[in-house]
């Protein structure tokens, strides 16, 4: 891979994890919260739903639909159990139920992941990112990832950050998918002074 | 008994006995293509309508256009005859229906263009379980051409 490319991936990571762990350190206001340092992986397409987790495990995503300056697509898949364990500190409901309150719950965490990492990006290249109204799936990984993919019309190489964090000294696992338009990724790239991104 | 894990865009096949797996179906379709006389089975996993330029070493079992015939010319390889095959889908779903309301869905897209090109080669489809809004589990069962579904948390059903 493009070393200034990798580079980039890494200060994005960095960067969004930031704003990220402000933003839910204060949604879950109380609860010991510590970041452990992102990593960010372009991967092949095939390659990228088995590092995610294994096909049949069950995982949330939550899926956002980018427009403005930049289009394109983002989304946050944790593992099941690192999402029941958030919408607990988040809403106090131990029940491990995906009802009403836990899905508008894990919907607005993605929100806040996801515009973290936007938030970053758009300073970063001065470019107007605006999210949409998050999708949420419970459902095996394979098939929540296929479905990002598709909808995001990817068919080669995927950027995941995974990141990792204690809430309440839980580990909770994360990763961030990243899938601009490729002209716009190019965009980004000028605007960044990156060569053959 | 061996079982074979097709993945996104790959195409498996077997014969006389065995069982092709996909895990994980969203939007994407799995199409099982049965000979039962010959018991020759194929399992192709779909993930787009139609193939593009700009991914010229794609496997064609990624794109429908170029996955039906892609599986039919496998079977045929393998002892299977055209006129015999008979399909099984099962996939094609909306996960994140609050996303595109007012598109047709990928996964519908793949049903249809899936659909289409099987009607291209005149393969009657014996049995489907498709669109809807949650993910899939397929096997086919290569002895006898039994396919089941699977959801999370639901029993097996048969196609």
């Amino acid at each position: 891979m493009n070393e200034a490319k990798l580079d980039f991936l890494k200060e994005l990571a960095n960067i969004g994890t930031g704003h990220a762990t402000t933003a839910l350190s204060q949604m879950l206001s109380g609860k010991l919260f510590q970041l452990v340092v992102p990593e960010a992986r372009l991967l092949p397409f095939t390659e990228a739903a088995q590092y995610v987790g294994g096909l049949e495990q069950v995982v949330v995503g939550i899926f956002i639909v980018v427009s403005g300056d930049v289009g394109g697509h983002m989304a946050f898949m944790l593992p099941y159990d690192s999402a029941m364990h958030l919408v607990r500190l988040l809403t106090g409901d131990d029940s491990g139920e995906v009802n009403e309150l836990a899905l508008s719950a894990l919907q607005e965490l993605g929100n806040i992941m996801i515009t973290s990492y936007l938030n970053a990006l758009s300073k970063m290249t001065n470019l107007l990112m605006a999210p949409s109204i998050p999708g949420v799936a419970v459902d095996m990984a394979g098939a929540v990832w296929e479905s990002v993919l598709a909808g995001a019309e990817v068919i080669s190489e995927v950027t995941v950050i995974r990141t990792e964090f204690f809430a309440d000294g839980e580990a909770i696992e994360g990763n961030i998918i990243f899938l601009p338009d490729q002209e716009d990724f190019d965009k980004i790239a000028r605007i960044l002074g990156l060569e053959e991104m | 008994m061996v079982e074979l894990f097709v993945n996104m865009g790959q195409i498996c096949s077997l014969k006389t006995e065995g069982i092709l797996t996909t895990v994980g179906l969203g939007s994407c379709v799995g199409v099982a293509l049965y000979d039962s006389a010959a018991k020759v089975g194929v399992m192709g996993h779909i993930f787009l309508p139609k193939s593009r330029a700009n991914d010229p070493d794609a496997l064609p079992g990624k794109y429908a256009d170029t996955g039906i015939p892609a599986m039919i010319e496998e079977a045929v390889r393998l002892g299977a005859q055209k006129s015999r095959l008979q399909a099984k889908l099962a996939g094609g779903a909306n996960l994140f229906p609050n996303l595109n309301v007012n598109s047709v869905s990928i996964g519908e897209q793949n049903v249809v263009a899936v659909m289409e090109h099987l009607a291209k080669y005149q393969i009657p489809i014996s049995g489907k379980d498709v669109k809807g809004s949650h993910g899939r589990k397929m096997r086919f069962f290569v002895e006898n051409g039994v396919v089941t579904v699977t959801a999370i948390g639901k029993e097996p059903i048969e196609i």
